[in-house]
């Protein structure tokens, strides 16, 4: 799995530093962009439709490791499709979001997965399945079993989430780096019994767009 | 063609020469730049009035310096002019503190708008009335490129001060000249065309000559009305045949897509207006059954609105654009706003089509052209973008897909494309040097972000929230220069 670490930083002695693309896909209009709005900014108002791709980046600082998130805020029209795919190259996870009031939107995440399922291999991203607009329960068209179920049967993360109430925004990042740090070890450790951890790393190697 | 004339010689801005001119005691050069070819340089002239709106005493400075006038002269001119430009201020700073006197100045609107701001006027009368008025325009530039060197500067002063003091010296000839194109101008059967923007501190003319560059009135003056007519006409035909169909099976998607776009806009104070939104989605909505090889793509949403707030500003009194209300206003007006509206962006996007359809290859094509040239004119900040892996596409993809809009305010782009319209192929060619520029303006700060991600979030979100008029006349002298030096290069600019 692609890896960063800051030149500098070793495992013995300082937290070492991650850098990871985290991807926002899906629908016009779920949330992408208002969801990397809360996590951010902690506010929600109301969005220009994103063209191309916003960019943000947020650190957290783990007990094991300073964890820098850049985050890639693409736009969900499916005109822009062939452009976003620019975006995604080189990711190490997506954040899928469907708008849990409507039903066309988790059906779009879905081909998203197909999208990414030709491009990265299982265990080079991380996925997670969310659905946003928790506020509108009213008004939901996809039950949170529908999405549970379907996220459990690809191995993916899933949360309902909410961009306007704020509800479990910062969880779903959260689990995300969470998520990428565990795999960090698991690799490093794999990599361990065979030789030594090469944490210089050029950001060369992994950024390819 | 018609070329006219306007008192520079030289391309604007050479900072060295700027820096020579202003030190006491050293000697002007007789040539600043260098010049290729004369055809070239007259083409570049001709295109380039507007563009030294901001620098209006350098170059008339350097047009005498070129002519080895003596040092002396200069300089007393540079003071004349500087005095002068102080004094404007304070004029300003005055105006604003006292609105009533500014009411009188407004009271003598036209002869402060022809003769005041002398920005506006080059801009409108040699920029834009050569459509308007075809005879009198040879003679006259003839003229005034013959009487460049002597005359340009009293015209000069004598409008800034005919403005600031309310003293009224006799006019020029050239001042008198754009005075009577100006009078013509507005006697015309289409003074609605003619729009007057008040901003606070200066009366800005927008040319809503729009039309004209764009083929969408014809220059004939007794046809103008009727065309016009039969525009608004065909458009609301357009509304009447297509716009039931929104609710059917295969346009429902696009027009759910404007729909959530629309309240989704910029400026607020539009989006907050029923009336508004509802024109904006019949014009989206019609355009994009009508130009099905792309449909409707997010982005072209924002395209409408500079059209839109210009057309409502010429009826309303509002000093900021972005704060336009259209309540007041009588439905007949509206319906003629939102044709025209209709019209302006249509032809606008006829000139761009290749950005919104498959694949949006326009705009990868672009951005990969201004990777060239930015790679050609400043090596140092390429190499920085390069080495620190950067994508062009990265930033420059929205300021192709929204023409440099989500940039720069409103106001702005208002400005900036007004020259567009003027410009052959102002929209899909001539963008891309003021996108070169735009970034090449930034190269300190650019220079100073040593990390990928410093980097690209100053690149999306550039300080332009205080630009006004002045910034966006720097960029586009500085656009015209690079087009200047690149357009006819080809083996400095390969495509």
């Amino acid at each position: 799995m692609a890896q960063e670490a800051m030149p500098g930083t070793s495992l013995a002695g300082f937290r070492p530093t991650y850098i990871y693309k985290v991807v926002l896909l899906g629908s016009t209009s779920v949330g992408k962009t208002s969801l990397a709005y809360r996590y951010m900014k902690n506010d929600f108002k109301e969005l220009l439709p994103t063209v191309g791709c916003s960019f943000f980046t947020q650190t957290l600082n783990l007990d094991v490791a300073t964890v820098k998130l850049e985050i890639w805020d693409t736009a969900g029209q499916e005109k822009y499709q062939s452009v976003c795919h620019l975006y995604y190259r080189g990711a190490h996870a997506a954040l899928l979001i469907y708008d849990i009031t409507h039903k066309e939107t988790l059906n779009r995440a879905k081909l998203w997965l197909r999208e990414l399922e030709k491009e990265f291999l299982p265990d080079e991203i991380i996925i997670a399945l969310v659905g946003n607009k928790m506020d509108l329960t009213t008004e939901r068209e996809v039950t949170t079993e529908e999405g549970e179920q379907f996220a459990r049967t690809k191995g993916l993360l899933f949360m309902e989430t909410s961009a306007k109430s704020s509800h479990q925004v910062n969880d779903i990042f959260m689990a995300v780096a969470r998520e990428l740090l565990q795999r960090e070890q698991e690799k490093a450790l794999s990599q361990c019994e065979q030789s030594t951890v090469d944490l210089g790393e050029s950001r060369t190697s992994t950024r390819c767009c | 063609s018609i070329q006219h004339v306007y008192g520079a010689q030289h391309p604007p801005f050479d900072p060295l020469l700027h820096g020579t001119l202003t030190k006491p005691g050293s000697k002007p050069p007789t040539t600043p730049v260098k010049l290729k070819k004369v055809s070239t340089f007259q083409e570049f002239e001709s295109n380039t009035s507007d563009a030294w709106d901001l620098g209006d005493d350098d170059d008339e400075l350097l047009a005498i310096a070129a002519e080895n006038l003596n040092t002396e002269v200069v300089m007393e001119t540079a003071h004349k002019v500087i005095q002068n430009h102080s004094k404007l201020q304070e004029q300003h700073k005055f105006q604003e503190e006292h609105p009533q006197e500014e009411k009188q100045v407004e009271s003598a609107e036209l002869t402060s708008i022809a003769c005041g701001d002398n920005r506006l006027v080059k801009s409108v009368s040699e920029g834009h009335a050569s459509y308007f008025i075809d005879n009198s325009n040879e003679s006259s530039s003839m003229q005034r490129s013959q009487s460049l060197p002597q005359t340009s500067i009293p015209p000069l002063l004598s409008g800034m001060a005919d403005y600031n003091t309310l003293v009224t010296p006799a006019l020029t000839e050239r001042e008198a000249s754009r005075l009577d194109k100006f009078k013509q101008l507005l006697a015309g059967p289409h003074t609605d065309l003619v729009l007057f923007w008040k901003a606070k501190r200066n009366t800005l003319f927008i040319s809503l000559l729009v039309f004209f560059p764009q083929g969408y009135l014809p220059a004939n003056v007794d046809r103008r009305e009727s065309t016009l007519q039969r525009k608004r006409q065909e458009y609301f035909a357009f509304v009447e045949q297509y716009y039931d169909s929104r609710n059917d099976e295969h346009h429902q998607d696009t027009y759910r897509q404007i729909h959530i776009d629309i309240p989704r806009m910029s400026p607020e104070v539009l989006r907050l207006q029923p009336k508004v939104t509802e024109i904006f989605e019949r014009i989206l909505f019609i355009w994009a059954i009508r130009h099905p090889a792309s449909g409707y793509v997010q982005g072209i949403n924002d395209l409408v609105t500079p059209f839109f707030v210009v057309f409502i500003c010429e009826y309303i009194e509002e000093e900021e654009v972005e704060n336009v209300d259209v309540s007041n206003l009588p439905e007949e007006v509206l319906q003629n706003i939102e044709a025209d509206s209709y019209w302006c962006m249509s032809k606008l996007l006829d000139g761009i089509q290749d950005n919104y359809t498959f694949a949006q290859p326009g705009i990868q094509k672009k951005v990969k052209m201004l990777e060239e040239l930015v790679s050609r004119i400043d090596e140092q900040v390429h190499r920085h973008l390069d080495q620190h892996e950067v994508k062009y596409l990265q930033f420059a993809f929205r300021w192709m897909n929204n023409l440099l809009m989500r940039e720069v305010p409103l106001r702005c782009t208002i400005r900036l494309w007004d020259t567009y319209q003027s410009e052959p192929e102002g929209f899909s060619h001539f963008h891309l040097y003021v996108c070169a520029a735009f970034l090449v303006r930034w190269r300190k700060e650019i220079l100073e972000e040593k990390d990928f991600q410093e980097l690209l979030i100053f690149l999306q979100n550039l300080p332009t929230v205080h630009w006004g008029n002045e910034e966006i006349s720097v960029l586009l002298a500085e656009a015209y220069r690079l087009k200047f030096a690149f357009a006819d290069a080809p083996n400095h600019y390969k495509k």
